[in-house]
């Protein structure tokens, strides 16, 4: 019950939007995730109440752009403080989405959520106001890379929400960058609707501060023929979930996930993904690589569901791990549930520590061990950074990684 | 093109051993309660010791709930309305097989189990389970020579109390599942193997589960003890008469491997699966789990899984022994309305253990096969590996394959792997058998044995050519 009166008590009935409306109330029977659904189990329960123990934030405290400085090549965008957005150029639009189509769509998507499936929507929708939800329709190509970002305040529990439509025939490079204060939690939901035809690069970059938590959820609808590239990395959280659920509403559309996680410390990082094909000639390759230090613990849950109609589905994936402590552990679970017949489906899962033959030649070389584990990491990294768009020129995620460790 | 109708057509096949034995027995009445275990107990004429840990289990049993999570659809079982205890009646005691009711022998003649001293298959010892009661064991005199303990559970609470006390629960304990604590409860028989130190077991024992009345359970239970340095090889078969009711079977198979020894457990599983509508069949919950508590010791697991309406099983290694080895080769096979659920774990917890687990998974018809697995290493299991390998081959587009492989690992000085893939019978391989001149229906059934060939590789000798034989029965069959 405490979350629905943590956002209930400065307002009363009137105040809250239909759509919050709507997500209390199915959070009312059950506030909290069942904490013994496979979904839940894994997840720290005292990391969890820590996230839902700030107050909740609604304005935002001035917020300092990160480096790099802006150039001029990209557009950035700031959930919470842009809300004015009409771009109409020669090649490509990008327009705010009406209240109306805003509402509509939100409504849809909310009908469909499960209490248990879609909790990290359900607590965003229903505490995030109006100002930070940010709705765009992006149409045209050549677009600038776009880069988008969400924070939350030192002490403060913030709830943004974005949702975009990408129009026919739309190619577009989009970078969504989520960064937590110290002691806060950042509450993202994102949405994405491919329309067909449509091309979206997409990079989620979340990293946090000492102490700061992230419920991080992306849930992206595919048409006929669209093509949704998605490179993530989030490190540095004290607790933070990233959920992601694809659906290809017809079949015959392209997703590509790199994903990445990094724990250190007693952090909790995790991964779900979703992914179902409701069409014939779908594609999926997908990998996502964890590394867990010190007394951290890292998770990966995969599922692809292939049903009857989805015939001639190509479905990879594969989860690849590395466990470089003692204390720290890794559970992963990649999942596939088939019924069509005509389909090509794998997947494959490895935990191990580097490798101790490369580490070896490498010191024959002259190579000191530090640097050896450097390198085995950085090309560990590269493979998913360089996924990643916008990132690669303007964000040296590598350096910063390498650094950290 | 493949014609979807031929395939269907050849994984139909009616199920061979679906006969009831007409015999007299003795039945107790349905329901359970404790005075239905006490009474079990007493005609067992059991010491205290069982008495107590079936109350206690009992007590357990009734705290908990039936686990839901493996979302298998089958209709609600009512315990009260199971008969716990059923026995062909016989005379008392049984000097020699020529004493067994001769209905009884042909009844496993008829399976392909000859028991008589002229028939009984060389090489083989078995034990013969009859519904509640075991009624024969074979080769008793010459395996004892070699010290070998081979009996029914029964007898061995009898001969062989202490190391029924010292070993039973003791790597599947009674609260260890709903279905593991119904067994401890209520559990009727079943095979007791000891292999002394240092001792090669000098033939292949076997257990022969038949149900033949379609009211009562079987809970039957297995204890394998392998001494140091001592080896053997284990093989049990299943079937039961078909009825249009649902039989419920919950076993517990127990092995324990000492320093250096070994145990290789195969299964041959093909109860009645019900008919295409799905009517009747057992309902297979078994929990089967080896503890690998010695160093180098080594439990192997395989299995081919035909019948059952419902199959719940996951054979489990506990690799407590430094560089200790569990191994599990599996084939199921689904059809109709079967559904699945098999798997295993691997519980790595001592140092440079190994683990090697290869499934096949064959869904045929509206049937549902999940793979469902879990590797963990734990803290201790420094230098230790595991290989898992699931495959899955779909028949026809309504049959479903899942695969819910689940790995956990807190030790960085270990490696996993772990790659799943699904496919079907392909076209062109099928083109090709058929053009060079092979049937269909031969062309299928090579393709499905050469895809399980990984497993049965690893049967032994007499159980491959039966599971070869059993694999072709079901796909086998009248192909227009």
């Amino acid at each position: 019950m405490e979350i629905i009166e943590k956002i209930k008590p400065n307002k009363s009935d009137d105040n809250l939007t239909e759509i919050q409306k709507i997500c209390l109330q199915k959070l009312q029977s059950s506030p909290l995730p069942n904490p013994k659904s496979e979904l839940w189990r894994l997840s720290n329960k005292s990391k969890l109440s820590t996230f839902l123990g700030y107050s909740v934030n609604e304005k935002d405290s001035k917020f300092d752009l990160p480096y790099p400085k802006n150039s001029q090549s990209t557009i950035r965008l700031i959930i919470g403080e842009n809300c004015q957005i009409k771009l109409i150029e020669k090649n490509y639009s990008i327009q705010q989405l009406s209240e109306d189509e805003l509402q509509k769509y939100i409504k849809e998507q909310v009908s469909l959520f499960k209490q248990n499936e879609n909790w990290s929507d359900l607590l965003n929708l229903s505490l995030s106001c109006k100002n930070n939800i940010l709705g765009l329709k992006i149409n045209g190509s050549k677009i600038p890379p776009i880069e988008i970002f969400s924070h939350a305040s030192s002490n403060t529990l913030n709830a943004k929400t974005l949702v975009i439509f990408f129009e026919k025939n739309c190619d577009v490079d989009l970078l969504q960058v989520n960064l937590g204060k110290e002691n806060s939690s950042l509450s993202q939901s994102t949405f994405f609707f491919l329309k067909e035809n449509s091309s979206v690069n997409h990079g989620v970059v979340s990293y946090g501060e000492n102490r700061s938590n992230l419920l991080n959820s992306l849930n992206v609808i595919q048409q006929k023929n669209s093509a949704y590239n998605l490179g993530s990395l989030h490190f540095k959280f004290n607790y933070a979930r990233f959920e992601i659920s694809i659906k290809q509403s017809a079949g015959n559309a392209k997703t590509n996930i790199k994903g990445m996680q990094i724990t250190k410390k007693d952090e909790q990082i995790s991964t779900y993904t979703k992914i179902e094909f409701n069409g014939p000639n779908g594609f999926l390759d997908q990998i996502n690589k964890s590394l867990a230090d010190d007394k951290s613990h890292a998770i990966f849950e995969g599922s692809i569901i292939v049903p009857k109609i989805a015939q001639r589905t190509d479905a990879s994936q594969l989860s690849r791990n590395l466990l470089l402590s003692n204390l720290a552990q890794i559970d992963t679970k990649p999942q596939l549930e088939i019924i069509a017949d005509d389909v090509k489906c794998k997947h494959g899962a490895t935990i191990s520590q580097l490798n101790e033959e490369e580490l070896f030649y490498m010191r024959t070389r002259g190579i000191t061990l530090t640097e050896a584990s450097k390198l085995q990491l950085s090309s560990y990294f590269q493979e998913i950074i360089s996924f990643i768009p916008i990132s690669k020129d303007k964000w040296d995620l590598l350096d910063k990684l390498l650094n950290e460790n | 093109m493949v014609n979807e109708n031929l395939v269907k057509d050849v994984v139909k096949e009616p199920y061979k051993y679906g006969f009831v034995t007409d015999i007299e027995t003795e039945k107790i009445e349905k329901g359970l309660n404790e005075d239905i275990i006490k009474l079990i107990s007493h005609k067992k004429e059991e010491p205290k010791f069982l008495l107590d840990f079936r109350l206690k289990a009992f007590k357990k049993w009734q705290k908990m709930k039936e686990p839901d999570w493996a979302a298998l659809g089958y209709k609600k079982i009512d315990y009260q309305d199971i008969i716990y205890y059923s026995a062909p009646k016989q005379k008392e005691k049984i000097s020699s097989l020529d004493e067994v009711d001769p209905k009884l022998l042909e009844t496993f003649d008829k399976l392909g189990i000859p028991l008589t001293e002229q028939k009984k298959l060389t090489n083989v010892a078995v034990d013969a389970v009859f519904d509640s009661v075991s009624i024969a064991t074979t080769f008793r005199e010459e395996l004892a020579e070699h010290g070998v303990i081979f009996c029914s559970i029964s007898e061995a609470v009898k001969n062989y109390g202490d190391l029924i006390e010292k070993y039973l629960g003791t790597v599947v304990p009674a609260s260890d599942n709903y279905f593991a604590a119904l067994n401890s409860a209520v559990f009727s028989d079943g095979s007791f193997v000891y292999i002394p130190k240092g001792v090669t077991c000098p033939m292949d024992l076997s257990s022969y589960f038949r149900i033949n009345s379609g009211d009562s359970g079987q809970f039957e239970r297995t204890l394998i003890i392998a001494e140091e340095s001592s080896s053997v090889s284990y093989l049990e078969g299943c079937t039961a008469p078909m009825f249009d009711t649902n039989t419920l079977h919950a076993a517990v198979v127990e092995l324990i491997a000492l320093d250096d020894a070994s145990i290789k457990y195969s299964t041959v599983q093909n109860w009645y699966a019900g008919d295409e509508e799905g009517i009747g069949g057992i309902f297979n919950f078994v929990t089967k789990r080896g503890k690998c508590l010695g160093k180098r010791s080594k439990i192997s697991w395989s299995q081919v899984e035909t019948g059952s309406a419902i199959t719940w099983k996951y054979p489990s290694c506990l690799l407590l022994g430094e560089e200790s080895v569990g191994e599990f080769y599996s084939v199921a096979l689904t059809n109709n309305l079967q559904q699945a659920d098999t798997g295993t774990k691997m519980i790595h917890i001592g140092p440079k253990t190994k683990s090697t687990i290869v499934s096949k998974g064959i869904s045929a018809g509206n049937s549902k096969n999940s793979y469902r697995g879990l590797v963990k290493m734990g803290t201790k299991a420094t230098g230790s590996r595991n290989y898992s390998q699931c495959d899955s081959m779909l028949i026809g587009d309504q049959a479903s394959a899942n695969t819910f492989p689940y790995i956990k690992s807190q030790q960085p000085n270990s490696e996993i792997e772990h790659e799943a893939s699904t496919c079907r019978i392909s076209e062109d391989q099928l083109f090709y058998l058929q053009s060079r001149g092979i049937e269909f229906e031969e062309a299928v059934s090579m393709m499905v044995s050469g895809f399980c060939r990984d497993v049965f590789n690893q049967l032994p000798m007499e159980f491959a050519a039966e599971a070869d034989k059993l694999l072709a029965l079901k796909l086998e069959g009248s192909v227009g």
